[in-house]
């Protein structure tokens, strides 16, 4: 288990416990200053980039102490409020069951990296009880929420997922679930961060996808399937070879192969990668 | 070498909506962000503000530059070494102030 689990879990996955889906209404925000038009940091933009620029800089600079000090302390921030985890389709249309109510919304960080127009955009998912009040702050929801029923959301998560978008849960305010993203690589800041900087905004999924080797073909649908660059065809044998250490288990090749040659494990499961979230 | 991108705002007045240098950059280098915020309406496009803000993974193809309508995108080359050292003086005096 996750240390998410451990805490938020009560036994099981901590994204799957109905709890976490069904905290109070949040604090209504105050009048003045704010209504006025508040500062936002425009370099801080897209999910969970406040120290990206700073992250930069140790980067540039070598030293892996000031990275590291960096990212210790921006996680034990992130830990507390905003942070997201990686699951398979299944978990999250089992999720899709739980929450509500559920609204379509734009990727705000394809949105500020690529400058995806918001019609074009609809693939995050905003929920619970947050989103009736979204008229408030619509820049949060920059062209406009459309509420779904349950059976529209599955619908057009099974579309996402077969787009090849990865899955995840979101937190505001730890551990209330308020958000689902459908994300990739790099339009993603939390999947970009994670990969070029290692920066643990984002965590990894609670499996890990195997190969049987026995059973693959060599045919390649997985290929360009993997947004977490783990994985690829080894010429000299012809079959696919996942990384297991860079899996971050969203299950998105498992769906592509006809040959049924790769499977999903539980990363408990595996003493060598229980630890590596 | 690692790349200093500058950006002309007095030049470069409506980012979100002309998105040019967003779309063509192979490296998806820029960022453009709200610099307001407000309460019941959405941030005007002239609001936002680009950033070279991966600059660390830029290649230097010039791409921003060419398709830059505005002509607002500079982009220079400093050795990664001179860059490190700058870097490392700024961390050192900071932990100095603590």
């Amino acid at each position: 288990m996750c240390w998410v689990c451990e805490k938020y879990g009560k036994g099981g996955k901590w994204y799957l416990n109905p709890e976490n889906f069904a905290r109070r209404l949040y604090k209504i925000r105050k009048e003045g200053k704010e209504a006025a038009g508040a500062d936002a940091d425009p370099q801080a933009a897209g999910m969970g980039a406040g120290v990206v620029a700073e992250l930069v800089k140790a980067r540039i600079s070598g030293d892996r102490e000031w990275e590291n000090e960096i990212k210790r302390e921006a996680l034990e921030q992130a830990y507390q409020t905003h942070f997201g985890q990686v699951v398979t389709l299944d978990e999250y249309l089992q999720i899709l069951d739980t929450a509500y109510p559920l609204a379509k919304m734009t990727c705000g960080c394809r949105r500020v990296q690529r400058g995806m127009p918001d019609e074009e955009n609809f693939t995050c998912m905003g929920i619970g009880p947050g989103m009736y009040k979204w008229e408030r702050w619509p820049e949060t929801y920059r062209g406009g929420v459309e509420f779904v029923t349950p059976a529209e959301a599955k619908e057009w998560a099974m579309m996402n997922h077969k787009e090849g978008r990865v899955q995840t849960v979101d937190v505001f305010g730890t551990p209330y679930i308020g958000g689902l993203c459908q994300c990739e690589y790099p339009g993603c800041v939390a999947v970009r961060n994670r990969i070029d900087y290692d920066f643990k905004f984002l965590l990894k999924g609670h499996f890990v996808a195997k190969v049987d080797r026995e059973k693959c073909t060599g045919c390649k649908s997985c290929l360009g399937r993997c947004q977490f660059k783990a994985l690829n065809l080894e010429v000299y044998t012809s079959k696919a070879y996942i990384d297991l250490d860079q899996c971050f288990g969203c299950g998105l090749c498992v769906t592509a192969c006809p040959s049924g040659a790769i499977q999903l494990l539980d990363r408990q499961s595996m003493p060598g990668l229980a630890e590596n979230w | 070498m690692i790349a200093q991108i500058n950006i002309d705002y007095a030049l470069c007045r409506d980012p979100l909506n002309c998105r040019k240098c967003l779309s063509v950059c192979p490296s998806v280098v820029f960022v453009c962000g709200p610099t307001k915020v407000w309460k019941g309406q959405e941030s005007d496009s002239r609001e936002y503000k680009i950033f070279g803000r991966y600059y660390d993974k830029c290649s230097g193809c010039g791409d921003c530059v060419k398709v830059c309508p505005a002509n607002a995108v500079q982009l220079n080359f400093v050795p990664r070494e001179q860059l490190a050292r700058k870097f490392r003086e700024e961390r050192a005096a900071q932990l100095k102030e603590r």
